[in-house]
């Protein structure tokens, strides 16, 4: 780069007087100057369209999961099936296939009626048993109740089998087409907002199956995590930066919390498994274990994005500080921290960004698992979000795939809620000097 | 608010250290461990006993067989899985472990059978492989093309050039990695019976079992085997993103995309649950858990569980688990298991 | 009955009424504004250090009890039951004990409710009470006794700010000391499978090995073929899969940060910046299934239609995707870092007559190096940990190669299907898993260490 002030008296070696030099120059840099901003934007817009094309392709195929099918049936509360036994485990099942037999009929062969049977899921039974139970005086009436659609049902309502492939290689069957054509005609069946996804924990079914077990989980997990890498991230990088010397000592910690950052999430789940389940006997599939383990993979992350914050402020404020007769700490508390909070959040939110979408590390220590009831404290087997994400991924039923889209995009916003009050903070805290 | 924080911080600690107290509370549901092919099926099973009994949904952990074993085997007490799931049979080794373990009563339970399938995009017409042309176009030598009874590094790079009465595209075949259970069962089921239909190969099965099994197991690994994980929906649409390429997986992957996907011809036969569940399809492999005696009677619910398993709505040939995709058993072998089930019969290996 | 939570609770509780307590102490010792010039340090220090002094021996003495608690009573259970039960072995008995503790909190009870367990129970309950009785009784003397003290103490001379920073400093060397135990743990956790698989395999065909095929024997009846165990292959496919993601991310980052710190408006800023953040957040899966399902067939058809062979799973598509991942790694630490470096400086710039983007270049960067440099290496040290998007899109097959189109393999793809496989858990396969996480650890410690001294060489201190 030339940089014509730096000739002396203005004049260079050839005698032309410098602002010729500039100005000969100037449209030159301007084109660079220009096209550096261009590289910018460009990158900037880069990456947000990548962002918007992961958000669509996410979206657009999960949407459809936040609708459920839901089929109308007239069910009978049977005296003769209910009374026999106790209320809670009376053959529920039966009177959900009771009702479909004597809506369908002509239905006779046992073929048949496997194939009618299964138009309802088989989660039907136990909203009829909740209903019985709820209210016992419904027993002997006739009563229309809106049931789940099995998941087939619900995938060929959103359209999601193609119908023109021979009907051996379909999952519904001509018979079950004309079923359900007939159900749509009485209109019986109907698309309804699907709050099973947001109140039940994991199912096999997917009809049946909700996030709420894994939401629960992940909001555990990452209270651990945040209330324990935050604090202590924040006291190494300030003990680093402000108040070691530089020594052998600091070094080897400094040296190690660099190398930490670069270990395999999965090799912080071994150490889980060594550590706190076999040394320490915490519980497996625990919140309180997945939030530890999370702890140590995100404070190398927390650290050294603090220290690279702390070490930008400029050593005038720390001069000023000290000059006007404040201890080193009150130094540290009262003005580096308050500047270097942007650069401290910021790594916060990417490492916490990081462990609320990791799993790698939680298959060690037990939370890559089937649990069905939700997680009601820190001890409480349980699984998280991105784990759920996982685990239905790799389930075959092909509502799950709609369903495992329907998952990121609430795992999605928890990371934005999560952000959103991590940048206002940051914005807070923001100066230029 | 800095101060606050470094407070709040230790008195975190605080808390943590004082969390491992409820460490030691007691479990009131099963622990279950284990393979991740029997996973999707163990679920379902848990998933009814929960809802039909009064007791906790069990929680099952999808760790693999091995690493389901290593669990199992590390003791007896609440602290240890009560059962583990195992997509092949317990090993000797194992079975030592566990006995030095203090875990000296076993119970095998063998749930029925999942077929691996061989299958690709139903862009294309299917495949109609025999064992010879998987064990061909998979394995890592094959007898020389040119006759005799040499092996010679596999030379072939389209199904065509394995038999010419198959289309000539590319072999690619995406699968599972050595450690996989499905990799092991197809090596032995598929491979090896293509192997012996070379008489000389066949022959050296008595004369040098080890030679025999190597060039009968061994996958070429020159790209036209592809390791694609364990992930079979994965697999499953990458197939479709990839029309010439096969893939190999367990059946019920196959029976819920039949409309994108379609399970090539093994020697004549395709991959339906029929020719599966009698035998007629040649590849498919037993599945089993085993059971900790001990916890039984002490864990709440654990002969509740079996129970409800070995019930023939659970594992019948009309049972939910056939609806999931799983093979069951014959009626005398299921019938079998279920009075030692009952028994709580221990296995004991020598 | 009191439940620990309550007694953790008032222990807050307490500690911050200490210190307004003690606050309120060192206003009434001084007395008036004069007094209070005279006192050693202004009186929040002297709530402090009550509050300190309230409550972490309280905490201590609570933690250390919660830790024993169940064990002393449990064995005084035990020793209450009959000899039958206590003769059994260690790890039936666990299992009675298991019993009795659900019994306790009301759970279903598998085993008949027989007469001996339910008295146990009893006893267990009733020991209990005692306990958390006793555990409350002492925690509040100590802090009675402890607050009571300290108020005495308050005066004029006490250098209460001196000690309470003193007592901070402790707090903060413990905090930084946690990466070190980290470390040994992680070694401590993965050393001892490690040395058992170097029984196995040497450590130099390992170490030197240029094949990578753990195709071995998962029953005893069948025969391994080729067990080749060289990690050279793994390392090579890590390190190449990490340069593509650095190749997206560094630039993309850096020129993303530089607009945003220099160019952008506060608005655009503000919105750009957390939505560039989000990429870092997506789960991994999420990922794992963009470039396997997107990317990787993308990348396949247009180097078919080039005439190139590309695998399926060509390292290019795992290394782009991941490169999106780690964008903001780079981008938002380096716009912190860049949006701190002084005004005066840019202005000293502009004085002078250069144009934006050569005073970027030329004193906005250098200055911000440290901080950059600091950014990137966190981007690479996520590129070589990184696992579910290898395990999706770059497939298992090691081969040694500087081709990007062809499979490769990584070290975190191998330890996760190692770990997680069917085969028998004590064979070497499973034991390499362990291996490879040990050298890896080691390889990226020896780069940290040159990294180290490197950039403390260049780094400047400006201003």
């Amino acid at each position: 780069m030339n940089n014509p002030s730096s000739q002396p008296n203005g004049l260079n070696p050839q005698g032309r007087r410098a602002i010729e030099i500039v100005n000969a120059g100037l449209a030159r840099r301007y084109r660079k100057e220009r096209r550096f901003r261009l590289y910018g934007i460009s990158a900037i817009l880069a990456s947000l369209l990548f962002l918007s094309f992961l958000f669509g392709s996410i979206i657009s195929k999960g949407y459809s999961a936040f609708q459920q099918t839901f089929i109308q049936l007239d069910i009978f509360f049977d005296p003769a099936i209910l009374s026999q036994e106790s209320l809670s485990t009376a053959n529920y099942p039966g009177i959900v296939k009771q009702s479909l037999r004597q809506m369908f009929p002509e239905v006779k062969s046992r073929q048949d009626k496997r194939m009618l049977y299964r138009l309802v899921s088989s989660g039907a039974s136990f909203q009829i048993r909740q209903m019985v139970l709820d209210s016992p005086e419904m027993i002997g009436q006739t009563l229309q109740v809106w049931v789940i659609a099995d998941d087939d049902i619900d995938m060929l309502e959103k359209g999601h089998f193609d119908l023109e492939a021979p009907e051996g290689e379909r999952r519904i069957k001509d018979i079950q087409l004309a079923w359900v054509d007939r159900l749509k005609k009485e209109s019986r069946i109907e698309k309804r907002f699907n709050r099973i996804l947001f109140t039940a924990g994991d199912s096999r079914e997917p009809e049946l199956a909700g996030i709420l077990g894994a939401v629960a989980g992940s909001f555990y997990t990452l209270l651990v995590t945040l209330l324990l890498s935050f604090p202590i991230g924040i006291a190494s990088a300030v003990y680093l930066e402000e108040f070691a010397t530089q020594n052998r000592w600091t070094d080897l910690i400094e040296v190690n919390i660099n190398n930490l950052a670069a270990v395999p999430s999965i090799v912080f789940g071994l150490l889980g498994l060594a550590v706190f389940l076999n040394f320490f006997g915490l519980p497996r599939s625990a919140p309180l274990v997945g939030g530890l383990v999370l702890t140590l993979m995100t404070l190398p992350t927390i650290i050294i994005a603090s220290r690279a914050s702390l070490q930008s402020v400029p050593p005038s404020i720390r001069e000023a500080a000290l000059g006007i007769g404040a201890s080193k700490m009150q130094m540290v508390t009262h003005h580096v921290l308050p500047l270097a909070l942007p650069g401290i959040l910021t790594g916060t939110i990417i490492g916490m960004a990081r462990a609320l979408g990791e799993s790698a590390p939680l298959l060690m220590i037990g939370m890559v698992a089937f649990i069905v009831d939700v997680p009601g404290g820190f001890t409480d087997p349980s699984t998280v979000l991105p784990v759920q994400i996982f685990l239905w991924a790799d389930s075959p039923e092909r509502a799950f795939v709609e369903r495992t889209s329907a998952a990121t995009i609430v795992l999605l916003a928890f990371l934005i809620i999560m952000n959103a009050s991590a940048v206002y903070l940051r914005k807070k805290f923001e100066r230029r000097w | 608010m800095f101060r606050k924080s470094v407070l709040i911080g230790t008195a975190l600690i605080f808390l943590v250290s004082a969390g491992s107290v409820y460490a030691a509370s007691a479990r009131d549901y099963i622990s279950i461990v284990g393979s991740s092919t029997v996973y999707p099926f163990a679920t379902v099973v848990a998933e009814q006993f929960g809802k039909t009994t009064s007791y906790k949904t069990p929680k099952i952990e999808s760790t693999g067989s091995g690493g389901g074993l290593k669990l199992f085997c590390a003791g007896v007490g609440v602290e240890h899985p009560d059962i583990t799931n195992a997509s092949r049979a317990i090993k000797k080794s194992e079975y030592d472990k566990c006995q030095k373990n203090g875990v000296k009563e076993i119970v095998e339970v063998k749930i029925g059978y999942d077929g691996i399938v061989v299958a690709n995009s139903k862009k294309t017409a299917p495949m109609k492989l025999t064992r010879k042309d998987l064990f061909l176009a998979l394995a890592k030598d094959v007898p020389n093309p040119k006759g005799g009874e040499t092996l010679v590094p596999n030379p072939y790079k389209t199904w065509k050039d394995v038999n010419p009465s198959l289309p000539n595209v590319k072999i690619e075949v995406l699968g599972p990695p050595p450690t996989s259970g499905t990799r092991d069962a197809f090596v032995e089921l598929a491979m090896e019976g293509g192997a012996k239909k070379f008489d000389w190969i066949k022959a050296m099965k008595k004369k040098d079992k080890k030679a025999y099994k190597a060039i009968c197991h061994t996958v070429r690994e020159d790209g036209a085997y592809v390791e694609a994980g364990e992930n079979d929906n994965l697999i499953v649409q990458k197939l479709d993103a990839n029309p010439n390429a096969l893939g190999i997986f367990g059946f019920s992957f196959l029976d819920q995309n039949t409309d994108i996907i379609q399970g090539s011809f093994v020697d004549g036969v395709q991959p339906t649950f029929d020719a599966i569940a009698d035998g007629q399809y040649p590849v498919s492999r037993p599945l089993f858990f085993y059971v900790k005696k001990a916890h039984v009677g002490v864990i709440p619910g654990i002969q509740e569980y079996l129970n409800e398993f070995t019930s023939d709505k659970a594992w019948g040939p009309d049972g939910y688990l056939s609806e999931k995709g799983m093979i069951p058993m014959p009626d005398e072998e299921r019938a079998q298991f279920q009075s030692d089930v009952k028994a709580l019969k221990p296995i004991t290996m020598k | 009955m009191i439940s620990p939570y309550m007694i953790f609770a008032a222990i807050l509780l307490l500690t911050s009424g200490a210190y307004v307590i003690g606050r309120k102490r060192a206003f009434a010792v001084a007395g008036d504004r004069a007094g209070l010039m005279q006192m050693h340090s202004r009186p929040t220090y002297y709530g402090l250090l009550t509050a300190m002094w309230c409550g972490i021996p309280a905490l201590v003495i609570f933690s250390a009890w919660s830790v024993f608690e169940s064990g002393i009573i449990t064995q005084l259970v035990i020793a209450g039951m009959p000899d039958s039960i206590r003769d059994l072995p260690p790890d039936r008995l666990n299992l009675i004990v298991n019993d009795i503790k659900n019994l306790v909190s009301g759970n279903i009870v598998s085993a008949e409710m027989n007469q001996t367990l339910r008295a146990a129970a009893d006893h267990y309950r009733q020991l209990q009470a005692i306990s958390s009785a006793a555990l409350t009784v002492v925690v509040l003397a100590l802090i009675m006794i402890a607050t009571t003290m300290i108020m005495r103490a308050i005066s004029p001379s006490l250098r209460a700010r001196n000690q309470v920073e003193t007592i901070i400093k402790w707090i903060l060397i413990a905090c930084s000391t946690i990466a070190i135990f980290t470390t040994i743990g992680i070694l401590l956790s993965v050393l001892f499978e490690a040395i058992r698989f170097f029984e196995k395999i040497s450590l130099t065909e390992f170490l030197f090995g240029l094949k990578w095929s753990p195709q071995m024997a998962i029953r005893e009846d069948q025969v391994g073929s080729s067990g080749a165990f060289g990690a050279i292959p793994v390392f090579a496919g890590t390190l190449m899969i990490s340069a593509i993601a650095m190749v997206v991310a560094v630039p993309i980052g850096l020129m993303s940060a530089i607009y945003l710190s220099e160019y952008a408006n506060r608005r655009f800023r503000a919105i750009a910046k957390p939505l560039m953040e989000i990429l870092a957040g997506i789960p991994t899966v999420v990922y794992g299934f963009f470039a396997a399902l997107t990317v990787a067939p993308m990348i396949r058809d247009t180097g078919l239609g080039l005439g190139l062979d590309v695998s399926s799973e060509s390292a290019l598509a795992a290394g782009l995707v991941m490169g999106i991942m780690i964008i903001p790694f780079v981008s938002s630490l380096s716009d912190d870092v860049i949006n701190a470096v002084p005004q005066a400086m840019r202005d000293g710039a502009y004085g002078l007559g250069a144009t934006q983007s050569e005073t970027v270049k030329q004193v906005v960067l250098p200055a911000a190096l440290p901080g950059i440099v600091g950014g990137v290496l966190l981007a690479v040290s996520r590129a070589i940990g990184e696992t579910m998007i290898v395990v999706m899109a770059a497939g298992l097959a090691a081969n040694l190669t500087a081709n990007p189109l062809k499979t490769v393999t990584t070290v975190t793809v191998q330890i996760v299907t190692l770990l997680v496989g069917d085969q028998e858990f004590d064979s070497p396969k499973t034991l390499a898993a362990f291996a490879l996480g040990l050298v890896l650890f080691i390889a990226t410690l020896i780069l940290n260490v040159i990294a180290l001294h490197v950039v403390r060489k260049y780094r400047e201190q400006y201003e």
